[in-house]
């Protein structure tokens, strides 16, 4: 599902690739944004929801109250930023969520677990555009412990589910250089309380697949290897997350919201600043990371139609 | 979330004959919410002050309470507080920050308060009881007089409460025994003035408890009040440079064509990092270890004095 260009948050702010924390304050706070993929991207998180609720759904009893905060959390923010969208009212300890888009209402009493009949985050989860994911913050660092994650790029909720900050990146090539991970962790256990910061993630996924979990690559990795000069354009996209990381305050825990958006290279070569900054971020991009994000198998054909398109606008570096 | 908010003093109690309670509300804005542990920042005359919040942070509806006791210091942010603030004055704050964060992983949590220490843990305690958790309160107070809380404590944490109103060999004989008998996957919290907080934390260190179940309510400050000039020199570039008062140090080096990484510009992130060769620093960070402070500063709020020599990568 792509996303117009005039949303799409291109992540390049420079020619080359290198690890670093690229993160930026957010003010106001914000953990999740509207685009208008919205109804189109809730209905595939709902049927996938259904279909596959093991796979997206998963958490441990302590992040119960996170989930609780979390929830009460986007519910306000949508109701304070879309409100000819979104309602929200407390009264007392009820509180009453109103989703104009979808004609739907939440009711709950907070931190009643009898007054609803999913967990908090399964269902805040169906009213965004973006994963879900709470980091505990544990006397022993950050761990995993709860999400809900319809719209992974290759990985698995239930393969992390409970796992450390530091084992969980343990696939990204040289993370461990310079403790680069553990200075990561150590700013997330930092952020103070009712802060959010922003990042953004990239990698390329072939055809406008949001969902590519690890437990479906025998679907849709193969598809890597139909990429040829005619197609390129078409099928591969660069694939971005607007990550966020607000620190919850009654909890002390970390929301992790993942909102991510796909724009087709024939999409993304209409603006030449963009086309330049990506011919040059893969260009300079190691074997490793190329491999890591994917790209690997098809990087020459790549790279062809970049640089054709390139001398074709008369664009020079 | 504001940088800071004015609120009204909605209501002064005096608690005990040196100790006074200030509620503090907004009649416009929605306060930020908070966790247990937290603390607020006053902006008064005399510089920032800052002070643990005792309300129950699932309770609140739109204001932040303390307790203050008074020192006898002149000059002091609690003399000011007690002798010149009234209820419906207009103070202001930072938002709520929290350095002493309840670990909610915890299968138990023990509270060591003395005198005003008490007061973090009076919002945790109420939080923990609101959730239903395990846990227990050593309090040395004076005397009854100059317990803050005394009847409501007795009244809700009867069974969580010992008090130490002895003399001083008795209660150290006391805690002693409790610390030995902590049992595996206890959260032990402290809070009170520092020669009680060393006592508990090296007779935990004795008995090998494990350092990161042990937390102490250590206040510091956010940034420096009033920052002055330095000069330093980057060895690796041969350049000497002057930091002005109203210039970071990763500002001025910018300024003088040498970038460094930078991003989070609040000394929590750790990119803005550089070797120090020579002199002293005040550090301003959250982030460096005590130990990566010998030889590293951020340069996004770090500082130094008078003349100080980096390397910079």
């Amino acid at each position: 599902m792509s996303v117009k260009a005039e949303q799409f948050p291109f992540p390049f702010t420079e020619d080359r690739y290198a690890y670093s924390n690229n993160s930026s304050l957010q003010k106001p706070a914000r953990s999740v944004t509207m685009t208008d993929r919205y109804l189109e991207e809730i209905q595939l998180k709902r049927e996938l929801l259904q279909a596959n609720h093991q796979r997206c759904f998963r958490s441990l009893p302590l992040s119960l109250e996170s989930q609780w905060e979390a929830m009460r959390r986007i519910f306000n923010e949508l109701a304070e930023n879309e409100p000819e969208h979104f309602s929200f009212e407390k009264r007392g300890n009820e509180y009453r969520f109103q989703n104009l888009l979808l004609g739907e209402e939440e009711r709950f009493k907070y931190r009643d677990l009898s007054s609803i009949e999913r967990q908090p985050l399964d269902i805040a989860g169906r009213h965004v555009q973006e994963d879900l994911i709470i980091m505990g913050d544990r006397h022993d660092g950050l761990f995993l412990e709860a999400g809900q994650l319809c719209f992974p790029s290759n990985w698995s909720l239930t393969f992390v589910l409970g796992m450390d900050f530091k084992s969980i990146h343990t696939p990204v090539p040289g993370i461990t250089h310079k403790d680069f991970i553990g200075k990561v962790e150590r700013f997330i256990s930092r952020i103070r309380q009712n802060e959010a910061w922003e990042r953004k993630n990239w990698s390329m996924t072939i055809s406008n697949k949001l969902d590519t979990p690890l437990e479906t690559y025998a679907n849709w990795g193969k598809l890597r290897l139909q990429v040829t000069d005619e197609n390129v354009g078409e099928l591969v996209h660069l694939r971005v997350e607007v990550q966020r990381l607000l620190r919850l305050p009654l909890t002390n825990d970390i929301l992790f919201t993942i909102h991510t958006y796909l724009l087709s290279l024939n999409d993304l070569i209409r603006n030449d600043l963009w086309l330049k900054r990506l011919y040059t971020t893969i260009q300079f991009l190691s074997d490793d990371i190329a491999e890591y994000k994917g790209i690997a198998l098809y990087k020459n054909e790549l790279m062809q139609f970049l640089e054709k398109t390139l001398s074709e606008k008369g664009i020079s570096l | 979330m504001e940088d800071f908010y004015e609120v009204k003093v909605q209501e002064i109690k005096q608690l005990t004959p040196t100790i006074k309670s200030f509620t503090f509300i907004s009649e416009n804005t929605e306060l930020p919410s908070f966790g247990a542990g937290s603390h607020i920042t006053l902006h008064l005359p005399m510089g920032m002050r800052q002070y643990s919040l005792i309300n129950n942070p699932l309770d609140m509806i739109n204001e932040y309470e303390i307790a203050v006791k008074k020192t006898g210091h002149l000059e002091s942010g609690s003399t000011y507080l007690h002798e010149d603030i009234y209820e419906g004055d207009v103070v202001k704050v930072s938002p709520p920050d929290n350095y002493f964060p309840l670990q909610m992983e915890g299968k138990h949590h023990v509270f060591f308060a003395a005198g005003i220490g008490i007061t973090p843990f009076w919002s945790m305690m109420s939080y923990l009881r609101s959730l239903g958790e395990s846990f227990e309160l050593h309090y040395a107070v004076s005397g009854q007089d100059a317990c803050p809380f005394y009847n409501e404590m007795n009244e809700r944490y009867a069974n969580q409460v010992t008090y130490y109103l002895m003399d001083r060999d008795s209660k150290t004989k006391k805690l002693k025994e409790r610390l030995r008998e902590l049992k595996v996957g206890t959260h032990v919290y402290i809070c009170g003035p520092q020669s009680y907080m060393d006592f508990i934390v090296t007779y935990c260190r004795e008995l090998g408890y494990p350092k990161k179940y042990i937390h102490e309510e250590r206040f510091k400050a956010r940034k420096l009040e009033h920052p002055t000039r330095f000069k330093v020199t980057i060895v690796n570039e041969k350049k000497t440079i002057q930091v002005n008062s109203n210039q970071s140090l990763l500002e001025a080096l910018h300024d003088a064509g040498i970038t460094i990484p930078s991003a989070c510009r609040q000394g929590i992130c750790g990119s803005c990092e550089v070797k120090v060769c020579n002199g002293e620093v005040l550090h301003n960070d959250t982030f460096l270890t005590a130990n990566e402070k010998t030889d590293k500063m951020l340069t996004c709020v770090s500082r130094g004095k008078g003349h100080i020599s980096i390397a910079v990568e």
